[in-house]
């Protein structure tokens, strides 16, 4: 990426004591960009969003935001507004004095202050309820409080650590869609924290898989899902199948006995590799008219609401079984059935191959 | 451009050193000041009491010369005093040790004939440092000659030199009068702990686990305690058990000067501690333990011994070490009630006081100090597991109707009100009683504090205004310390250091630390000097006595808030100052207003270490109950004792309703 991107996270590495939390991670986020850390619990997404923050910084590297190097500046001096997974919300200020907080010592007259206050408050949808203390609100209403005082000041930069993970599914649902409204009607950059990768394809115009305090991958949703870096990706977002494997040459691997075509020059020798296609990547439709198509037994069929997961397998395969998504329709037509036989393909361009471990 | 790459990476190698925010210059400065507060009123005059337990003194009388000058103007050979002393067969060392401020004066060493016809002497000092004669108060010089005229003789006084070493322990060990005193202490201390944990576990067991009557009634008598000096209870055993008793009888010719005097006002004035302890502890257990025990068909008596006294073994632990450490350290019941029955801290008090003995007396105070520290120990490492109970999700204990076990709790508890309460009420009416025990009719003619000796009704306005002073700058200090502590960013060192001698005050005990400051604050050298005898001091004093509660009271109120308090304010570019005034402050306002009530009641009621450091501007009204008991006005000192009690029982009353309905207006918040 460009050098002169809104913000430059460069080799950055974060130790508690023995322990390293971030090692050598670089990464550029663009003006006006979503982008969302994911990744596992204790991957140490939390960690790079306080060292982007200054709130924890880093042991060694360097961070640039807007062409100045903010490293080893206080969270003070640094341009950013910030929202918690738990809020922070001031408990005896009222939900205006909150939104207000930042404000103070601005220089602006109180008339001013809360004109802004009752401007931010409608723009994330409480008009009303400035004069209500934080616990007189809902949990969505607190979470879009906070988010009004974290944009007071105008931040050039918004960082959220999971603000949405304390809600229940559909105020999460009807919130994440708010945020993503607001962010880009402001044009804000913006990185969330997420363990929830559904949040994460949603809302990010790019995602940060990180694992074990390294990136895995950075790449748009659809890079992320459809070309996962490595098998750490391909497992952590959505479903995939991981089926032993031989490598024959750059353009062939086998499972079993059957011989698939997939690219594979990106692994040296010849040895085991890990082939991995999605279960809704594997093709039933027209099967025989597509590359890398063979016949497997039907061995198990699980309904899953608005399609059917089948787990198929052959004895020419080895002794390996993967799974299939089917949509109802496809079902009814083929007349699959537990014990049948079928016909399926793997198209190459779905099929991916990783080195074994 | 490779090379490029490769520059690029080692500055990206190099630590980070992260640069301080402006307001954090001053959060630091802060820290710096409350540690230096700390430090001078603390740790130097502590470090001070180790020092001068060190400290021997000793006369050399060989480093000095005397030459007789003859009317005739001629000098006789000089003589050393070690000669002069040999001649009469004294010794400048005898028996008597010689302390800081033992002196000798010439003119008893050389016999009144043998100096009959001298005009004038000629003194010398041979010594390497000087410094071992004082003539008329000057120190003299190494090597120098004095010559001094015969009329002035008298000025002259030799002055013991300093040595360090083990010498006053090896005394203190050696005079069975002094140690015995150790062995006296553990065993009251013992029995007070006996008596006091079991009763105390007894009746917070009644009022937190049955349903018998008059809960309310019974916690409130049993904190009545705390709010007197533990002077008060020793005097209103003498007016139940003393020469002139009422109840005198009971003791069956056995007098209550004494052991028994000692250990029944020790319970007095350490029970509501361990009350307060028990409840707590007796609090946290968990309903569900009590029905497994219950389906598993236990009896109530195995489930007793099985969940209630395990879970509330913690409880029993700290309540057993603070007690212990309470009649340790206490001085003023031995004092008042003890007769000639010997008590550590009592010691301290006679060394210093009574003997001049400064030496002795911080020995004491180092003795004093291990078993304070170790239960001190104990009772953090206890009350951090309790913490982890206590945080356990568990179902609040209901208590069942049981008669037979309400009904004997309610006697329990009944037997230990009636003996707080008539303690205080027998002080009461001592105090109100003309003339014990010949004219009972009440007057006010003992509140008349201007025929006693004791500071009289000054003393009590004194102890109101040290009250008040200690209580709103110690509950800001100790708030402000401890919201550092917790909040502050980066500067661990400092932060460390401040929760380290934060923690120190709870160990060291009152007398001790009142020792401390007569050797760190009394010395002309000090530049601090100039409080000596001043408000200041005692509330400087009072204030870091009470310090360690204080501090984790509001440690655990700051503990309780958001951590990212600080974080949102820092990235709201808000300085520290703001958070603290309108949001830390506001939100911990019940824990300040708990600590705030915390130091008025101690400073109303505290004697131990600011009996060394009142002067006669600022005498208070728990010395002068001391002190006129010692001088035998004991009505007075019940009258006073009760005055303390009042105030402090108004303050209690006030906060109560302050905290009732003023808080529940101003903390609107807390309500849904
Ligand atoms: N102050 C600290 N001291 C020591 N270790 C820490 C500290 N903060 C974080 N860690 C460790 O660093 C690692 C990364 O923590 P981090 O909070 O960044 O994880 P996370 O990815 O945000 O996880 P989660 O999804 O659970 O919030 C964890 O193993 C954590 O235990
Ligand atoms: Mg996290």
């Amino acid at each position: 990426m460009s050098s002169d991107s809104y913000l430059q996270v460069k080799n950055v590495t974060k130790e508690f004591g023995d322990f390293t939390a971030l090692r050598d991670v670089s990464l550029d986020v663009e003006k006006g960009e979503f982008v969302c850390f994911l990744g596992p619990s204790g991957c140490g997404k939390t960690t790079l969003l306080r060292a982007i923050a200054g709130l924890d910084i880093q042991t060694m590297g360097t961070i640039i935001q807007d062409g100045r190097d903010i490293s080893d500046l206080p969270p003070s001096e640094r341009d950013f507004g910030i929202v918690f997974q738990s809020y922070a919300l001031f408990p005896n200020l009222t939900v205006a004095n909150n939104v207000g907080f930042g404000l103070i010592g601005s220089g602006k007259s109180r008339a001013q202050i809360n004109a802004q206050v009752q401007a931010l408050l409608k723009q994330v949808g409480l008009p009303e309820q400035g004069n209500k203390y934080p616990s007189q609100l809902s949990g969505g209403q607190q979470q879009r409080v906070a988010l009004a005082r974290a944009l007071a000041t105008e931040p050039n930069l918004l960082l959220l650590d999971e603000p949405l993970s304390a809600l229940d599914a559909k105020v999460r649902v009807h919130l994440r869609g708010q945020l993503k409204e607001l962010q880009r009607s402001l044009g804000l950059t913006t990185i969330m924290v997420t363990h929830d990768q559904e949040e994460a394809l949603n809302l990010a115009d790019r995602i940060v898989v990180l694992s074990q305090g390294r990136i895995e991958q950075v790449g748009t949703p659809i890079e992320i899902y459809a070309q996962p870096a490595n098998a750490f990706v391909a497992d952590f977002v959505g479903e995939m199948n991981f089926i032993d494997a031989r490598k024959i040459d750059n353009g062939h691997i086998s499972i079993g006995e059957i011989r698939l075509a997939a690219e594979a020059a990106h692994l040296n020798g010849s040895d085991r590799v890990i082939a991995a296609i999605r279960p809704e990547d594997v093709q039933v439709q027209s099967a025989e008219a597509t590359p890398n198509n063979f016949d497997v037994d039907v061995r198990h069929i699980e309904f899953c609401g608005a399609y059917l997961r089948a787990t198929l397998g052959d004895r020419r395969l080895g002794d390996v079984s993967f799974r299939a998504d089917l949509s109802m329709n496809l079902v009814r037509r083929l007349q699959v059935h537990q014990g049948g036989r079928l016909t399926i393909a793997m198209p190459p361009e779905r099929l991916r191959v990783y080195p074994a471990n | 451009m490779a090379v490029l790459a490769q520059h690029d990476l080692q500055i990206t190698r190099r630590r980070v050193q992260p640069k301080p925010a402006r307001d954090e210059v001053w959060q630091r400065g802060l820290i710096v000041v409350i540690i230096a507060y700390l430090f001078f009123g603390l740790v130097m005059p502590l470090a001070m009491v180790f020092t001068k337990s060190l400290q021997t003194y000793a006369f050399y009388p060989e480093q000095v010369t005397i030459a007789f000058q003859m009317p005739d103007g001629s000098h006789a050979e000089p003589r050393s005093l070690q000669d002069w002393l040999d001649d009469s067969g004294a010794e400048a060392n005898d028996g008597l040790r010689a302390s800081e401020r033992t002196r000798i004066q010439i003119v008893r060493i050389i016999p009144k004939n043998a100096r009959a016809d001298v005009e004038s002497f000629r003194v010398t000092d041979l010594s390497a440092d000087g410094g071992q004669l004082l003539i008329d108060g000057v120190p003299s010089e190494a090597g120098q000659s004095y010559d001094v005229p015969r009329a002035q003789l008298g000025k002259v006084q030799v002055r013991p030199q300093v040595s360090y070493g083990l010498g006053n322990y090896g005394y203190y060990f050696s005079q069975p009068s002094l140690f015995n005193s150790i062995l006296n202490s553990f065993i009251i201390a013992m029995i007070v702990v006996v008596i006091v944990v079991p009763l105390a576990f007894g009746y917070a067991y009644g009022i937190m686990r049955t349903r018998m009557r008059g809960k309310a009634f019974f916690r409130l008598a049993a904190t009545v305690p705390v709010l007197v000096p533990s002077l008060l209870p020793a005097i209103g055993l003498i007016y139940l058990f003393g020469n002139q008793g009422i109840l005198t009888p009971l003791l069956m010719g056995q007098s209550i000067y004494g052991p028994i005097g000692i250990v029944m006002a020790s319970v007095f004035f350490t029970f509501p501690h361990a009350m307060i302890i028990m409840i707590v502890a007796l609090s946290t257990s968990d309903q569900r333990l009590y029905e497994a025990s219950e389906v598993l068909g236990a009896s109530k008596w195995r489930t007793f011994w099985v969940v209630t006294i395990p879970g509330a073994r913690y409880g029993l632990i700290s309540a057993a070490f603070v007690v212990f450490t309470l009649v340790l350290t206490d001085f003023g019941v031995p004092k008042v009630v003890g007769g000639d029955f010997n008590m550590l801290a009592l010691d301290i008090y006679k060394q210093v006081i009574g003997q001049q003995n400064f030496q002795v007396g911080a020995v004491v105070s180092m003795v004093l100090l291990v078993p304070a520290v170790v239960a001190f120990a104990v009772d953090r490492i206890v009350s951090r597991r309790q913490v982890a109970i206590m945080s356990a999700k568990a179902v609040p204990f209901q208590p069942e109707h049981n008669p037979r076990l309400d009904s004997a709790m309610l006697i329990l508890c009944s037997v230990v009100a009636v003996f707080i309460l008539g303690i205080l009420a027998m002080c009461q009416f001592a105090a109100l009683a003309r003339f014990w025990p010949y004219n009972l009719t009440p007057g006010l003619s003992h509140y008349d504090f201007s025929k006693v000796d004791g500071g009289g009704w000054g003393a009590y306005f004194n102890s109101l205004k040290l009250a008040v002073l200690v209580s709103t700058i110690g509950a800001a200090i100790v708030f402000l310390g401890a919201n550092m502590v917790e909040k502050a960013r980066g500067f661990q060192i400092g932060r460390t250091i401040l929760q380290f001698l934060s923690m120190m005050p709870m160990a060291i005990p009152g007398m001790v630390l009142g020792l401390a400051y007569i050797f760190f604050f009394n010395d002309p050298a000090n530049p601090l000097h100039f409080l000596y005898g001043t408000m200041a001091i005692l509330v400087i004093n009072t204030s870091i006595h009470l310090w360690t509660v204080s501090h984790l009271t509001a440690s655990t109120a700051l503990k309780q808030m958001d951590k990212e308090f600080e974080a949102v304010a820092m990235s709201l570019k808000q300085p520290f100052w703001r958070m603290l005034s309108r949001v830390s402050a506001p939100v911990c306002l019940p824990a300040i207003s708990e600590i705030w009530l915390y130091y008025f009641v101690n400073a109303m009621t505290t004697v131990s270490a600011v009996v060394f450091l009142y002067s006669p501007q600022t005498q208070l009204a728990s010395i002068a109950v001391l002190n006129m008991d010692d001088a035998g006005d004991i009505a007075p000192a019940a009258a006073m004792g009760m005055m303390i009690f009042y105030t402090n029982a108004l303050v209690r009353i006030l906060y109560s309703l302050a905290t009732g309905r003023l808080m529940g207006r101003l903390q609107a918040w807390r309500h849904r």
